[in-house]
């Protein structure tokens, strides 16, 4: 081998990535001759699969009710919303959305959170009972670690948030009380914090839901009782005086002035004259 | 062994360890529940992707083992990358009443071109589990944004969903324009080191810069006057997207790819800002 051989070898890889560079992505699949809206009409009329069942079939039809809800338009949310609150007794449909949270809580969180979802707006009791287990259940100690966040517990953490906003919505004393607890003393910050925005849009965000919580809150985070949420319909005007409220009772909260990176500086040049500077 | 002969095995060692390099990919036998969601919206549009390699500037070569010329499968991390860039394309419903940002700000920031918003771009993927994105800028071309299998793999993260994605997108587009205005945001990956004030995300720290709805026409979220009242940081251009995608999505938006944005903008806007907590998108209605 001699260098010749080693540059044509580099050269010719060279032109293979040039070339590949160059080559637009495909796929051996057919295109589709319609567009992406055409297909709305069609999506949005999918009718939603039936939830009162017999026992035996509850799993199944859970299952198709969770597909076709992960693919609802967002425009069908309240429709949702009304076909899960006639389904409130149905305890084995219940199960079944608690079962398929656990079953895909490690392997997809957005089915799981879909789950749970569900079984937070279905408002059964049978709900309390699965979201109580997954807010206890223990952060992992072990796992990736990516810019600064353990990826294992977060992904657990923001089931367990997902939880608290079940057992907040069921709105009894018992699953109050299990609000309060995850607002002081669950080990994560992302679980505590939705528990105090649940706690507080549950009761109205009330002058008195304030004083409980503030009863059960860290010292360090006082100031997430009055953190600003911007509501669904909400428009510009109402939350912008939200904002300047929360920013003069938080003045804390707004930020420092943003820093330019520092440019080193020139050394000094010598003077262009043999004379001393004048002093 | 002489020294030529040194340097031919270098050379040859780094051209098959960059093969090798390239061979490495992420879990490509299964996508999340909202991807799956979304991609059966368009059900593999190759006009679009068409256009998307372009607008991204993404290239064979990085992406070759990776769907490259399986644009229409799901599981491989292109297609998941170009079905992000749909939603972010398309799903906004740029309401100037309600959202923080238009889809025009969005676009400008993860796009490749040159605008006001940062210098060329281009985008790749990378194994590398610890970090979810990265800006690198180089010498010599475009700068380079990079999103990690965290991204992809649902198996391994919560943020392998289209909107969290996209977010991501926008978040190192955002370092892109700190480094295209000269901005100090940190040493630390370009965010503050450590865990400051109501930061628990160590070292990915940023502050959150508050403004309301309408404060920023759609189109001029470049802009700055220098002073915390009209300014952005990455965790809080992230932030903003996330909400205007959970909160004010076009309506053909599966509520799968809604829920998992919602979740992801409330836990950042809870664990990444100094001067936390950002705002809280939506309410906490579970559905």
């Amino acid at each position: 081998m001699n260098w010749q051989c080693i540059l044509v070898a580099c050269l010719m890889t060279a032109a293979c990535f040039a070339q590949q560079e160059k080559e637009p992505p495909r796929s051996s699949e057919p295109a589709i001759a319609t567009r992406p809206s055409e297909q709305d009409k069609a999506r949005a009329a999918a009718k939603a699969p039936a939830l009162n069942v017999s026992e035996q079939d509850a799993a199944k039809a859970a299952a198709a009710f969770l597909d076709w809800a992960g693919a609802s338009p967002a425009g069908q949310r309240e429709d949702v919303r009304r076909m899960l609150e006639q389904a409130r007794e149905y305890k084995a449909i219940a199960a079944a959305f608690c079962d398929e949270a656990n079953r895909t809580a490690e392997s997809d969180f957005t089915r799981s959170l879909l789950a749970l979802s569900l079984l937070g707006e279905m408002r059964s009791p049978a709900g309390a009972d699965c979201f109580q287990k997954l807010l206890h259940r223990p952060l992992p100690e072990k796992g990736i670690v990516a810019n600064g966040e353990n990826v294992e517990q977060t992904k657990l953490a923001m089931l367990q948030a997902k939880a608290v906003d079940g057992l907040a919505y069921l709105r009894t004393a018992a699953t109050d009380r299990e609000v309060l607890w995850a607002v002081g003393k669950h080990p994560s910050r992302i679980v505590r914090a939705e528990a105090i925005e649940a706690y507080l849009w549950n009761h109205k965000d009330s002058n008195e839901a304030r004083d409980t919580l503030l009863k059960y809150v860290q010292p360090k985070e006082r100031i997430f009782v009055d953190r600003v949420r911007r509501e669904p319909t909400e428009e510009a005007a109402v939350f912008n005086r939200k904002l300047t409220a929360f920013l003069k009772a938080h003045p804390e909260a707004v930020a420092p002035v943003p820093k330019r990176i520092e440019q080193k500086a020139e050394p000094a040049k010598p003077p262009k004259e043999d004379e001393p500077p004048v002093r | 062994m002489t020294n030529s002969w040194k340097v031919k095995l270098a050379v040859c060692l780094t051209v098959l360890f960059s093969t090798v390099a390239m061979r490495a990919n992420c879990n490509q036998t299964t996508a999340s529940q909202a991807d799956k969601d979304l991609w059966n919206t368009h059900g593999c549009w190759q006009d679009f992707f068409l256009w998307q390699y372009q607008a991204y500037d993404m290239r064979g070569s990085d992406w070759g083992s990776r769907g490259w010329n399986d644009a229409c499968n799901v599981n491989k991390e292109y297609p998941k990358h170009w079905n992000a860039s749909y939603l972010l394309t398309y799903g906004l419903q740029d309401n100037w009443q309600f959202s923080f940002h238009g889809t025009v700000d969005y676009r400008a920031t993860a796009e490749r071109w040159d605008n006001q918003f940062h210098d060329d771009l281009y985008h790749t993927a990378t194994d590398d589990t610890s970090i979810f994105g990265a800006f690198t800028t180089h010498f010599f071309g475009p700068n380079e944004v990079q999103t990690s299998c965290l991204l992809y793999d649902p198996n391994l993260a919560t943020n392998a969903n289209p909107g969290s994605r996209a977010g991501d997108f926008n978040h190192e587009g955002w370092h892109a324009w700190m480094d295209k205005y000269n901005w100090d945001n940190g040493s630390c990956g370009g965010h503050r080191c450590g865990t400051p004030g109501n930061c628990t995300a160590k070292d990915a720290c940023d502050y959150f810069y508050f403004h309301g709805i309408g404060a920023y026409a759609f189109g001029a979220m470049w802009e700055n006057n220098g002073t915390a009242s009209r300014f952005h940081s990455p965790n809080q251009v992230q932030v903003e997207f996330l909400c205007d995608v959970a909160d004010y999505p076009q309506s053909w938006v599966p509520n799968s790819v809604r829920l998992a944005a919602k979740s992801d903008a409330n836990t950042r806007a809870s664990t990444r800002f100094i001067n936390g907590p950002g705002y809280f998108c939506g309410d906490p209605r579970p559905w």
